[in-house]
């Protein structure tokens, strides 16, 4: 049994503001796909996920549900929670649990990810009984993947699809099952060991890439603090409480905002412009872009997305999409680019100019 | 399976071609199916599944499990050809999946385990083939599917039956299925006979159009947020094209075509170059489908152009000039019957007669063989990193000659020189195209079958679970008891895992003509090849040999940065160490066989083969036969590319005293290597050739 462990707060957390960002955006909205971390170690990248599990903590749930359905959602059921629905004509029994970091070791089989025969069921009681892999457990929590560069093709595949359907499809081994799968993706590189192929680097939905800090007092603020964090937890936790939970009302309230929050068509040109620009393949990227502008918008409180939330995200978007020739370009150059480009096109009221991408106040 | 809401047909953006090509299918079962290509993201998937949303309705056979066809006795299932009077209801065609990781088991279907373990009795449990027939069978990223799944696919497809014979069970039920799938040909090829199955063929990419990238973006928005106007709008012109569907599977058998179109069908596959008589038959069925989906009784040219269009891109071995099929004089556009009697349900359009549009020049890369091109210049240099002054010319040598900076230069013609092979010791190996699987015995790898052996190391519990059922109440297991397993009844797990490749480069680094020329193309190589690299998990490594050492200047690796950081400055100059250079090159790739057993690796060098320095006291140019003698009897593939010229490959050169050629040529005969002369550096050609030797191991 392992010990519940306490998590470092989010908040106290030093620097690394586009990587939290990445985090905060998806946990508004899992449907950005993920975010993948490149840097090398000791940068904050499982602490990050930890801590973000942590803040999001408490969930309502189905009473004894195995993946965790939230009873608000009945779209969303696992087949159980359906036909128990069905069954009580009523709501379902609800229970509360803590949001958790679900693990997925390098070395992970795939039966072990997409789920397997119960063993112990069949060789004591001879039931042919399903039992939840990795993705099961991961419903409604992070799934943090740690040096995904290093998993064999065919998981991370699979791993992908669910993030992307948000449902994992099981046809093997006998078993015919689907259940929902909808989680948020944290996978980790360090990229002097290998890249991972385009095809996956596209379906993570985000990528940022984290390095130490050089600013010498930035580093003396994370050592000390880190220091009184290992003497007494207790203490530096009661210390952020305040902060965590700021973010945490701030967080809950953007994604009740979020679907509400419109997209205009000018803002849609603009990322389809920058998408051509960039000369991505395929779409996902305009797809990613515009959830991740929105999300933006709900945390900042604002009615409409604009090219600024746009902008704010983009470089994350792109990051790991484009192709090595245009790595030099800055996102703040192309944008202001292709904005003059649309206004010129559209003649109509021109959207506004960037002056930099402005820093998120997290 | 709890619904995830399909997005509807008629609310796709653009892609006519593609939703055509579907169409044809639904309207005639028997054309043989679709295969979609397309880049990541291009909605591929997408749109196969809101096919499902149109399909047409069809008589079955009540209560049976196959859902038989009631007019078609032939292909019954034999509990209903033994009934007399089959009873009928009508069912909607539906969209099966078929998931990558799908197991064989779960495809072919197998023993029914609870009824086994609970009654003793041995009953069939269909699996995905059954659920498939009289239904679309969609194959997603079906160029990687395991061999064995893609066996019996071929099999079902071929002869219309599923036959299964395993774990106590023999059953024959009909399988015919419409087949949809989706590729990304970067991902890897297609399996000749696989391709040839699938009726007509699609190629799709994202648009490069602001307004349509962001109606594409808003309609899924749309969809997503479940948009009550988008719903209601795009579901009733979803349902308007069922029904055109069906009007025009009724209306198929009344459609006849034309002996003047029939020749310009064969005429256009003659020109096309296609293999077989597959395409004209094809061809056939989706222009009369093209007719009765315009509510035509005869098929024009028109159709006839489209359905080139759709069924020749993935068989054309030849570019048809560009020629609109002339319409033949028998006048059979038949004036009585008007275009359109049904309202348009907006996405059937009447095109004009069309070119046939076959692969783009895009495709040139897709085919299997000719491999990628690597670029004729080679990429720009980044600049290079802040602090990396690498100092590679380290090698602080008096015999210094030249020595600098690496320009990169910039690549000569492309002139094709033909390869010269050696006698060379092939071994026989199950590779599989390009995929280069191999049967792991660790337990890395995909779970793709079972199989009975002793011992058995990997337990496949659902095979040993389903070879043991049958036995248990004769084993004398009661309700609720543990299972009865005997030794017999244990299966292994049999996996399957790509095999990576190992590409080292042994390049002269020594003073002499071009030797900047072979840097400069080694590293345009190395690099294009590592992009290259991605879909088969090869990895590259680069050794230099000058002065009086070899460095190993790459560790194997398949990272592109990587590769252009570590190869942005490469010094040249100095004498001759090739034995250095072999005996390092052996040594790298023995360290790396030793980690992983299963690995091939492919030795480059590139040299003009002077020899002038040696490992130990003894003569350079025997310590490198040596080596080579070694390399060859490890029989690690090999390739020497002569830099020399062809005027003095076989000439003397005064610099030993027994007067002997350049090496080149006999190291590669003691390697068992394949031997190239080339003399003016292409690194297309070189890159061309690299691939051509990986695809044919």
């Amino acid at each position: 049994m392992t010990l519940e462990r306490r998590a470092y707060p989010f908040t106290a957390i030093i620097g690394q503001e586009p990587m939290k960002l990445s985090l905060i955006l998806n946990a508004i909205n899992p449907g950005i796909g993920g975010v993948l971390i490149r840097g090398e170690r000791g940068t904050a990248k499982s602490t990050a996920a930890r801590a973000l599990a942590a803040l999001l903590a408490e969930q309502v749930v189905v009473e004894g549900c195995e993946y965790g359905c939230d009873p608000d959602q009945p779209d969303g059921f696992c087949d159980q929670c359906r036909a128990r629905a069905e069954a009580v004509g009523g709501p379902l029994p609800r229970a509360t649990r803590r949001m958790r970091v679900v693990e997925l070791p390098v070395n992970a089989s795939e039966d072990r990810v997409v789920g397997t025969i119960d063993l112990e069921a069949a060789l004591t009681t001879g039931a042919k009984r399903f039992e939840g892999g990795v993705l099961g457990a991961a419903h409604r929590n992070v799934l943090y993947v740690d040096e995904v560069n290093l998993l064999d093709d065919h998981i991370v595949d699979v791993l992908l699809d669910a993030a992307a359907m948000g449902v994992n499809v099981v046809e093997r081994e006998g078993f015919s099952i689907a259940h929902p799968a909808r989680f948020i993706l944290v996978g980790t590189m360090n990229p002097d060991e290998g890249d991972l192929r385009p095809q996956l680097l596209d379906r993570f939905g985000l990528c940022v890439d984290v390095t130490g800090m050089t600013d010498v007092d930035s580093r003396v603020d994370i050592a000390d603090l880190r220091t009184r964090w290992d003497r007494d937890p207790a203490a530096v936790s009661l210390e952020f409480e305040p902060r965590e939970e700021a973010l945490r009302t701030r967080i809950r309230d953007a994604i009740k905002r979020c679907p509400d929050i419109e997209v205009p068509r000018a803002v849609r040109r603009v990322i389809a412009h920058l998408s051509i620009l960039l000369e991505v393949d395929g779409h996902r990227a305009d797809l990613v872009l515009a959830r991740a502008a929105q999300a933006l918008a709900a945390y900042e409180a604002a009615g409409v997305v604009d090219v600024q939330h746009v902008g704010a995200v983009a470089k994350m978007v792109y990051e790991h999409r484009r192709p090595e020739r245009l790595a030099g370009e800055s996102m703040s150059g192309l944008m202001n680019r292709v904005i003059a480009a649309e206004a010129r096109r559209t003649h109509g009221t021109p959207v506004q100019q960037l002056p930099a991408l402005r820093p998120i106040n997290i | 399976m709890h619904s995830r809401g399909t997005f509807p047909f008629s609310a796709i953006v653009g892609q006519e071609d593609l939703k055509l090509a579907l169409c044809v299918n639904a309207v005639d079962p028997l054309l043989g199916g679709a295969l979609i290509r397309g880049e990541r993201g291009s909605g591929k998937t997408t749109v196969v599944r809101a096919l499902g949303g149109i399909l047409p309705i069809q008589r079955v056979v009540v209560g049976c499990r196959y859902r038989c066809d009631p007019d078609d006795r032939g292909a019954m299932c034999a509990a209903c050809a033994a009934l007399g009077q089959v009873p009928v209801a009508t069912e909607r065609m539906r969209l099966v999946e078929l998931p990558v990781s799908a197991t064989l088991d779960r495809v072919v279907g197998g023993i029914d385990i609870e009824a086994a373990l609970r009654h003793g009795v041995t009953r069939f449990s269909p699996g995905i083939l059954a659920a498939a027939n009289r239904n679309v069978l969609y194959l997603d990223e079906v160029n990687l599917i395991s061999d064995g799944v893609v066996d019996a696919l071929l099999d079902a497809a071929a002869s219309g039956v599923n036959t299964v014979e395993r774990e106590g069970i023999s059953v024959t039920h009909p399988a015919r299925f419409v087949l949809v799938g989706t590729m990304n040909p970067q991902e890897g090829e297609l399996r000749p006979q696989l391709l040839d199955r699938f009726g007509v063929c699609v190629d799709v990419r994202g648009f490069a159009d602001v307004e349509q990238r962001a109606e594409v973006a808003e309609r899924e928005a749309a969809f997503r947020r479940r948009d009550p106007g988008f719903a209601a709008r795009y579901e009733q012109a979803d349902r308007d094209m069922a029904v055109s569907i069906e009007a025009a599977r009724a209306g198929l058998g009344g459609v006849s075509i034309a002996p003047a179109l029939a020749r310009m069908i064969s005429q256009t596959c003659v020109d096309a170059g296609v293999a077989g008589h597959r395409a004209d038959v094809v061809m056939h069925h989706a222009a009369m489908a093209l007719a009765a989906l315009r509510s035509r009784r005869r098929a024009t040219s028109a159709d006839v152009g489209d359905a080139a269009a759709l069924a020749l891109p993935h068989r054309a071995r030849r570019p048809i000039e560009r020629r609109v099929p002339v319409p033949p004089q028998d006048g059979q556009n038949d004036p009585a019957e008007p275009p359109q009697t049904r309202p348009d349900p907006g996405n059937i359009e009447m095109h004009q007669p069309r070119v046939p549009r076959l692969c783009s020049p895009d495709d040139a890369k897709d085919r299997s063989g000719d491999g990628t091109a690597p670029p004729a210049d080679a990429a720009p240099q980044p600049p290079p990193e802040g602090g990396d002054a690498k100092d590679s010319g380290a090698h602080g040598d008096a015999d210094t000659g030249e020595g600098g900076r690496l320009v990169t230069a910039a690549l000569a013609g492309k002139v094709e020189v033909p390869l010269v092979e050696l006698r060379r010791t092939r071994r026989a190996r199950a590779a599989s195209g390009k995929r280069m699987l191999s049967q792991a015995t660790d337990h890395r790898g995909r779970y793709v079958r079972s199989r009975a052996q002793d011992p058995v190391t990997d337990v496949a519990l659902d095979a040993t679970l389903r070879a043991a059922a049958p036995h248990q109440i004769g084993r004398g297991r009661g309700p609720g008891e543990p299972l009865r397993l005997h030794r017999d009844d244990l299966r292994q797990k049999v996996r399957e895992h790509k095999v990576g490749s190992l590409v080292v480069f042994l390049v002269d680094g020594s003073a002499s003509m071009g030797a900047r020329e072979r840097m400069a193309m080694t590293k345009a190589v190395i690099l294009s090849l590592l992009h290259d690299a991605y879909v088969r998990r090869d990895r590259v490594a680069a050794i230099v040999f000058r002065g009086r050492s070899a460095q190993t200047v790459l560790e194997p690796t398949s990272s592109v940065s990587v590769a252009q950081r570590q190869l942005a400055e490469l010094a040249v100059g100095g004498s001759t160490p090739m034995a250095h250079g072999l005996w390092s090159a052996y040594q790298l790739i023995r360290r790396a066989q030793h980690l992983d057993p299963t690995l091939r690796p492919l030795l480059i060098m590139v040299s003009d083969g002077y020899p002038n320095v040696a490992m130990s006291d003894g003569d350079p140019y025997r310590e490198c036969m040596d080596i080579a003698e070694r390399i060859g009897r490890d029989r690690i593939d090999a390739l020497v590319v002569d830099s020399a010229r062809p005027a003095l490959a076989d000439v003397a050169v005064p610099m030993y005293e027994d007067l002997r050629p350049a090496a080149c040529r006999a190291l590669a005969e003691r390697m068992g290597a394949a031997y190239f002369p080339m003399t003016r550096m292409s690194a297309n050609q070189l890159g061309r050739l690299v691939i051509r030797l990986r695809v044919r191991r």
